[in-house]
C-alpha cells in the first residue's frame, strides 16, 4: 500500500508534464536548441586555443553540454500548476501537506524523486543523441563511468537537499522571492551550469570547494570528462557524501520547525 | 500621455517604492539580485576574456562594450517596463481582469503593480562597467559616437521590451509561456555579451534573424568600434530604429492579445 501511495505521489508532476504536449514540445526544442549553442560557443572559443585551465577542447565541450542536460533533472515548471511551496504559503494551501495521511516530509521527497526520475529521462535520451551524433566524449573507461555514476547520484542527492532548504526558507519568511533567486543564482553559477569552474579564477574555486554548490554538479561532470582523475575521486565522493549527511541532518530539524509556523489562512 | 496620466504614474510609483520598503530585507536582497545578476554577466564575460584573449578578433577593452550596452540596457528596461515577465502570474491570480475594469490602460497598470527595487542594483553595476568599459576605450568619443551609444542602449532596451513584450502577449492567453520568457532571459544574459563572430554562422545567423539577439548590443558595438559583422554596415547601425520598430510592433501584438483576452474563467 505504501508502495501505491508513493508512486502516486511521485508521478504527479510527470504525469502533469504527460497531459500537455505542447510544454514537452518547448522542452525538446528549448534542450536541442541549448545544446547547439553551447556546444557551438565553446568550440568557437577553442578555435585558436590548446588546452586551457587543464581543459582540451573535447573536454570543455562535454562538460558544457552534460551540465546542459543535467540542468534538465529538476526543471520542470511547477509554478504554472501553482504547486511551489512559495506559492503553497502564499495561497494558504500548505496547510493541505499537513491533513494528508503522509508527512510532509515524504510527501515532498517522493514529489522529488519523481521529478528527478523524469528528468533523468529526458537527460538520458539527450545524452544518448549527443553521444551518437559525437558531441560528447564517452567517459575514458568503465571504471570512469561507474565513479561518475556514483557520483552523480550523490550530487543529485546533495541538490535534492539544496533544493529542499530553498524550499523550506518560505516557511520562515513572508517574502523571500529575491533570497530564492540568489540561492538558485548561486546553485547555478558554483556548480558550472553557466560555464565549467575550472575556467574560474583560484579564489572562486577555493570558495566554490566549501560550499555544496559544487558537488551537485561540477564534481560528477569533472570526473567524468577526466579533470579529476580516479586516483582524486575517492576524496570528492567522501566530500560529496559528507554533504549529504549534513544537510539531511539539517532539513531534518528545518521540517520540525517548520511543522510549528503552518497555520491555515485566518489563523 | 497627458500630464495627469504622468502624475498618476509618479504617485503610483512613488506608493509603490514605499510599500516594498515594507520587508527591508527583502527590498535589500532585492537591490542585492539585480546587482548579482548583472555580476554574473560580468564574471562570466570577464572568465571568457581571460581565458581566451583576442575573443573573435576584438579587444578586450572593445569586448567590454559589448556587455556594457546590454547590460545598461537591461537596466533600463528592468525599471521602465519589465513588469511584463509575470504576465502569466497576472493572468493566473486573475489581475488582468481587475485591470481590465480600471479607467487605466492595462499595460500601464501591469508596469505599475509593483516596483522593481532590483533595477536599482542592476543599473548600479550596469553603470560602473560602462564607465570602466568607456575608462578602457581608445576610440575618439566625439559628440556623434556618444550619440550613438545612447541610442544604441535605448535600442536594446525597446528590443529586449519587445521581445518580452511579445512572450507577454502570448501568455494572455497561455499563461505557461512564461516558460520561454525564462528560456529568453537565459539566453539574452548568456549569449549577449560577447562578439557572436565566435559562433559558426548557422548559429550566428540564428541569434541574429530568428532571435534578434545580435541588434541588441552586438551590432551596435561593432559599430562603434569599427568591426566588420555577417550583415551589412547600414542594417547592423540601423539597430536602434529597429529596437523602436520591433516595441511598437510587440505593443500592437499586445493590443491585439488584450482584444482577444478570456481570462481564466473563460
Amino acid at each position: 500500500m505504501a508502495v501505491l501511495h508513493g508512486w502516486r505521489a511521485a508521478r504527479v508532476t510527470p504525469l502533469g508534464e504527460l497531459h500537455t504536449p505542447p510544454r514537452m514540445t518547448a522542452v525538446l526544442l528549448r534542450l536541442t536548441v541549448q545544446v547547439v549553442l553551447v556546444a557551438s560557443l565553446w568550440r568557437g572559443l577553442y578555435a585558436h586555443t590548446g588546452t586551457t585551465a587543464g581543459l582540451t577542447r573535447d573536454q570543455a565541450v562535454t562538460y558544457a553540454v552534460l551540465a546542459v542536460l543535467a540542468s534538465r533533472l529538476r526543471e520542470l515548471d511547477q509554478y504554472a500548476g501553482r504547486d511551489t511551496v512559495l506559492q503553497h504559503m502564499h495561497f494558504g494551501t500548505i496547510v493541505y501537506w499537513y491533513l494528508r495521511p503522509l508527512p510532509p516530509r515524504r510527501y515532498y521527497a517522493l514529489r522529488a524523486l519523481g521529478e528527478q526520475l523524469y528528468g533523468l529521462a529526458w537527460a538520458l535520451f539527450g545524452y544518448a543523441v549527443c553521444l551518437a551524433a559525437g558531441v560528447v566524449a564517452p567517459p575514458e573507461s568503465a571504471a570512469t563511468a561507474g565513479v561518475f555514476l556514483l557520483s552523480m547520484l550523490l550530487g543529485q542527492w546533495v541538490l535534492y537537499y539544496v533544493m529542499l532548504l530553498l524550499d523550506q526558507m518560505c516557511f520562515f519568511t513572508l517574502r523571500n522571492n529575491s533570497a530564492m533567486l540568489i540561492l538558485i543564482f548561486a546553485q547555478n553559477l558554483m556548480s558550472g551550469v553557466y560555464a565549467p569552474l575550472w575556467f574560474f579564477p583560484d579564489w572562486f574555486i577555493t570558495l566554490s570547494g566549501v560550499l555544496p554548490f559544487q558537488a551537485t554538479l561540477n564534481v560528477p561532470l569533472s570526473i567524468y570528462v577526466g579533470r579529476i582523475q580516479l586516483s582524486d575521486a575517492g576524496a570528492q565522493l567522501a566530500v560529496q557524501a559528507a554533504w549529504v549527511l549534513a544537510l539531511a541532518l539539517v532539513t531534518r530539524q528545518v521540517w520540525r520547525r517548520a511543522a510549528r509556523r503552518v497555520i491555515s489562512q485566518g489563523g | 500621455m497627458s500630464l495627469k496620466a504622468l502624475r498618476i504614474v509618479w504617485r503610483v510609483s512613488l506608493l509603490n517604492i514605499r510599500a516594498s520598503m515594507e520587508y527591508r530585507t527583502e527590498f535589500l536582497l532585492n537591490i542585492a539580485i539585480g546587482a548579482i545578476w548583472q555580476m554574473s554577466v560580468i564574471v562570466f564575460a570577464t572568465v571568457l576574456l581571460a581565458r581566451f584573449t583576442g575573443m573573435g578578433g576584438w579587444d578586450s577593452s572593445d569586448v567590454l562594450l559589448i556587455p556594457a550596452i546590454r547590460m545598461l540596457a537591461h537596466g533600463l528596461f528592468v525599471l521602465l517596463l519589465g513588469r511584463v515577465h509575470f504576465i502569466g502570474h497576472q493572468v493566473q491570480e486573475g489581475r488582468i481582469d481587475i485591470y481590465l475594469l480600471r479607467p487605466m490602460p492595462v499595460h500601464r497598470q501591469v508596469q505599475l503593480a509593483y516596483f522593481p527595487t532590483n533595477a536599482i542594483g542592476d543599473l548600479t553595476v550596469a553603470a560602473g562597467l560602462m564607465a570602466g568599459a568607456l575608462g578602457r576605450s581608445t576610440l575618439d568619443w566625439s559628440a556623434g559616437r556618444v550619440s550613438y551609444l545612447i541610442a544604441a542602449v535605448i535600442g536594446g532596451m525597446l528590443l529586449e521590451a519587445a521581445l518580452f513584450t511579445g512572450v507577454a502577449a502570448a501568455c494572455l492567453r497561455y499563461p505557461a509561456a512564461d516558460y520561454w520568457g525564462r528560456w529568453l532571459e537565459e539566453l539574452l544574459g548568456t549569449f549577449g555579451s560577447y562578439p557572436l563572430n565566435v559562433l559558426p554562422k548557422a548559429v550566428g545567423g540564428f541569434l541574429t534573424f530568428a532571435l534578434p539577439l545580435a541588434f541588441v548590443a552586438y551590432f551596435p558595438a561593432a559599430v562603434l568600434t569599427g568591426h566588420d559583422t555577417a550583415v551589412p554596415y547600414w542594417l547592423a547601425a540601423a539597430s536602434p530604429l529597429l529596437g523602436l520598430v520591433a516595441y511598437l510592433g510587440a505593443r500592437g501584438m499586445w493590443r491585439w492579445a488584450l482584444g482577444h483576452y478570456t481570462g481564466v474563467n473563460g
